[in-house]
């Protein structure tokens, strides 16, 4: 053997014995961190970096949970700027990255709220948070087998929203002023969204109780103002006058459905929608649409990063709060002609100053898993 | 000799029958749906259900049209969504602006929607010939840049239009059809009369049909591929203007769905992608197609996953015609 070749595998020996010391040393350090990491993460934070990590503000909805949390940060007497933005652009991997940058940066000082991007990806954030010691809220999505009071108090709250109870309400209406008869179409948003598939039952729900109402057709919309519309004609040629009644899964649906029944002369079908968009109320109380729901995203948006705020500071502990507290669903108000448009001047042409440590008043009763 | 001359003679009695065929078959198949639905829900074939495939087709239609002249030349035009936006979102603000009723100035924000349509299509042009970037990714990113722009004009909001003169394209009714039907109808004429009566509708083909004996023939390329994304450019905005029409809310995601829906068109009708072939009527019949299957899916009952699947087939089967494979020796 050539003394080249010998050196060549004397040196790569010693490698790899420095690197098994090495990995026996940073296991070792990593077991002495996990040992001490409790202790310290119960620790309250002193004047933490507050964050929110969303999909991207050129979303209206998106736009309006953020505005939420810049209010909030407002409210603590700070310039809107410190609020720190992270932006996911609807990338999972982008998100936990990012969570992962400003733990490394803030040394765990921190108070984030989050929506995750898609459910699996919480329980890998939460995890990140809770081992620096930081505090996380998060907003829509996380597995059902993933709960706050696992973390002790670093996995603060978790808000999300049922639209099956609202949906039901909104058909009630709907149903009714059908005087309990005829035929109804729906119009729902992308076929396998999770607020599509709700919205679609709160009407199944609805109908058990109006036996003499058929449900004609159920066609996806993809929450499209222009697929509505082109939907809603086929409708018309295939049921025309069997239809006395529309329930679409949100106000840019009933944006097309509109304007596909003005193309025909149709001016007093009795239509219901969701999600309490400007222009959606005012049609409401102009009674072009009997109702909408609004979920009200600014407040959600402030009230996650208060809870994450307030925990992180020592304000309150969550492991002492009930588990309602910790999972609980967004508020939910029902606009109807009568109210439109007193509730447009209260939550949309001004946006109400919040009391942002009434954390729990406008939410809607616990989480319940199916 | 003689055999020779027998083969020769199969080979061109072919040769006609796949012409023949290549260019009958998208109008064959549109037949053939209107038929089947007909079959499976006789209220298909009602002036009232064509009036509404029609309403949904024109502003697809005008999309389509302005594209067609880019895929003649060969290239591929992907701006259309954030050019759409755009126009929509200009028109909607200026005419607003000029009195908010086509009875006052604001007719005005009709031309200019349609210029600010050019001038996208044009630096979409420029940025494809003189930077020297494929059409395909050039377009693509003006498209981006336009839903952007859109994004930043509106804030995200919806721009009603409300005037009833407006509206009128989709209210008001002439032997049973829309006006805006009409207003589509006129400009496809016009599209009809640019690709067979004027020069540069011409060099489309010479473009497409073979780019270097274009060339040495002493044609200014760089010059018709400028002119003919600016054109495109203007379709696309009187396809904003008919959307903006038929909804009457004018916003970012106005020009939603339009790249699909109007490449889709284009392929089904029969132009061919890599140019030459084809032109405004195939597109006509291809936006027909698309928007058949869309209505008539609905009116049988079919549910909505089951349109894009028959959709993709339908693209795939028209290129399969559509391709002389013996031709091709490789793709990419």
């Amino acid at each position: 053997m050539s003394t080249f070749i010998k050196d060549f595998i004397e040196r790569e020996k010693i490698n790899r014995r420095n690197f098994l010391f090495a990995s026996a040393y940073g296991l070792g350090g990593a077991a002495a961190l996990g040992a001490l990491g409790p202790s310290m993460a119960r620790a309250a934070l002193t004047d933490p970096t507050i964050a929110w990590s969303y999909r991207n503000r050129t979303n209206p909805y998106w736009n309006e949970i953020v505005s939420g949390g810049e209010a909030f940060v407002e409210s603590l007497g700070m310039s809107r700027d410190a609020l720190t933005h992270l932006i996911n652009e609807g990338s999972s991997e982008k998100s936990l990255a990012d969570v992962k940058a400003i733990l490394a940066k803030t040394d765990g000082n921190l108070a984030l709220a989050i929506d995750t991007n898609d459910a699996p990806n919480a329980r890998p954030v939460v995890e990140a948070v809770a081992a620096s010691g930081a505090y996380v809220s998060t907003l829509w999505n996380k597995t059902d087998d993933l709960h706050p009071w696992d973390f002790g108090d670093n996995y603060v709250s978790h808000m999300s929203w049922s639209d099956e109870g609202p949906a039901e309400q909104t058909a009630r209406i709907l149903l009714e002023a059908m005087g309990g008869k005829g035929g109804v179409v729906h119009l729902g948003g992308i076929a396998s969204n999770n607020p599509a598939i709700e919205r679609l039952q709160g009407l199944k729900n609805a109908l058990k109780d109006y036996p003499d109402v058929e449900l004609l057709a159920a066609e996806p919309a993809d929450w499209d103002t222009q697929k509505a519309n082109q939907v809603m004609s086929a409708f018309l040629t295939r049921y025309g006058d069997e239809i006395t009644g529309v329930h679409c899964a949100n106000d840019t649906i009933a944006y097309g459905v509109l304007e596909a029944l003005r193309a025909e002369g149709i001016e007093d079908m009795p239509i219901v929608s969701y999600d309490g968009n400007p222009q959606a109320v005012q049609l409401v109380a102009d009674k072009k649409i009997l109702a909408t729901v609004f979920t009200n995203p600014h407040w959600g948006g402030g009230i996650t990063a208060s809870l994450a705020y307030h925990a992180a500071i020592g304000h309150f502990k969550p492991s002492e709060e009930p588990k309602e507290h910790r999972e609980f669903y967004g508020p939910t108000i029902l606009v109807q002609p009568d109210d439109a448009l007193e509730f447009k001047a209260n939550y949309l042409d001004s946006v109400p100053t919040y009391d942002w440590t009434d954390f729990w008043g406008p939410s809607n009763g616990p989480i319940v898993y199916k | 000799m003689a055999i020779t001359e027998t083969s020769g003679k199969t080979r061109v009695s072919a040769a006609l029958g796949r012409e023949a065929l290549v260019k009958w078959a998208p109008l064959l198949v549109l037949l053939v749906l209107c038929a089947f639905f007909a079959l499976m829900e006789p209220r298909f074939l009602s002036t009232r259900n064509f009036a509404r495939i029609l309403i949904a087709a024109s502003p697809a239609l005008m999309v389509a049209i302005g594209v067609t002249f880019i895929i003649l030349m060969g290239s591929i035009d992907l701006s259309m969504e954030g050019t759409v936006s755009v126009c929509a979102v200009t028109f909607a603000f200026c005419f607003l602006w000029l009195g908010g009723t086509l009875a006052s100035w604001a007719w005005l924000a009709i031309p200019l929607a349609m210029l600010v349509g050019a001038a996208l299509g044009f630096i979409n042009g420029l940025v494809h010939v003189k930077l020297k970037i494929p059409s395909f990714m050039a377009s693509l990113a003006m498209g981006f840049v336009g839903t952007g722009l859109a994004m930043v004009m509106t804030g995200g909001d919806r721009i009603r239009i409300e005037d009833e003169l407006y509206r009128g394209l989709l209210t008001e009714r002439a032997l049973g059809f829309p006006l805006m039907v009409y207003v589509a109808g006129l400009f496809l004429l016009v599209a009809w009369f640019i690709q067979t009566r004027t020069t540069l509708g011409r060099n489309f083909y010479a473009v497409g049909g073979g780019e270097d004996l274009a060339t040495a023939s002493g044609l200014n390329v760089n010059r018709v591929r400028i002119m003919g994304f600016t054109l495109a450019g203007v379709f696309f905005s009187v396809g904003a203007l008919l959307a903006v029409g038929r909804i009457g809310i004018a916003e970012t995601a106005t020009g939603n769905n339009f790249m699909f829906l109007s490449i889709t068109a284009v392929v089904v009708g029969g132009t061919a992608l890599w140019g030459g072939i084809g032109g405004v009527w195939n597109t006509l019949v291809g936006v027909l197609i698309v928007f058949v299957i869309g209505n008539g899916m609905v009116v049988i009952g079919l549910p909505g996953y089951v349109q894009d699947a028959v959709l993709g087939i339908l693209v795939i089967l028209a290129v399969i015609l559509s391709t002389d494979r013996r031709s091709i020796s490789f793709v990419k």
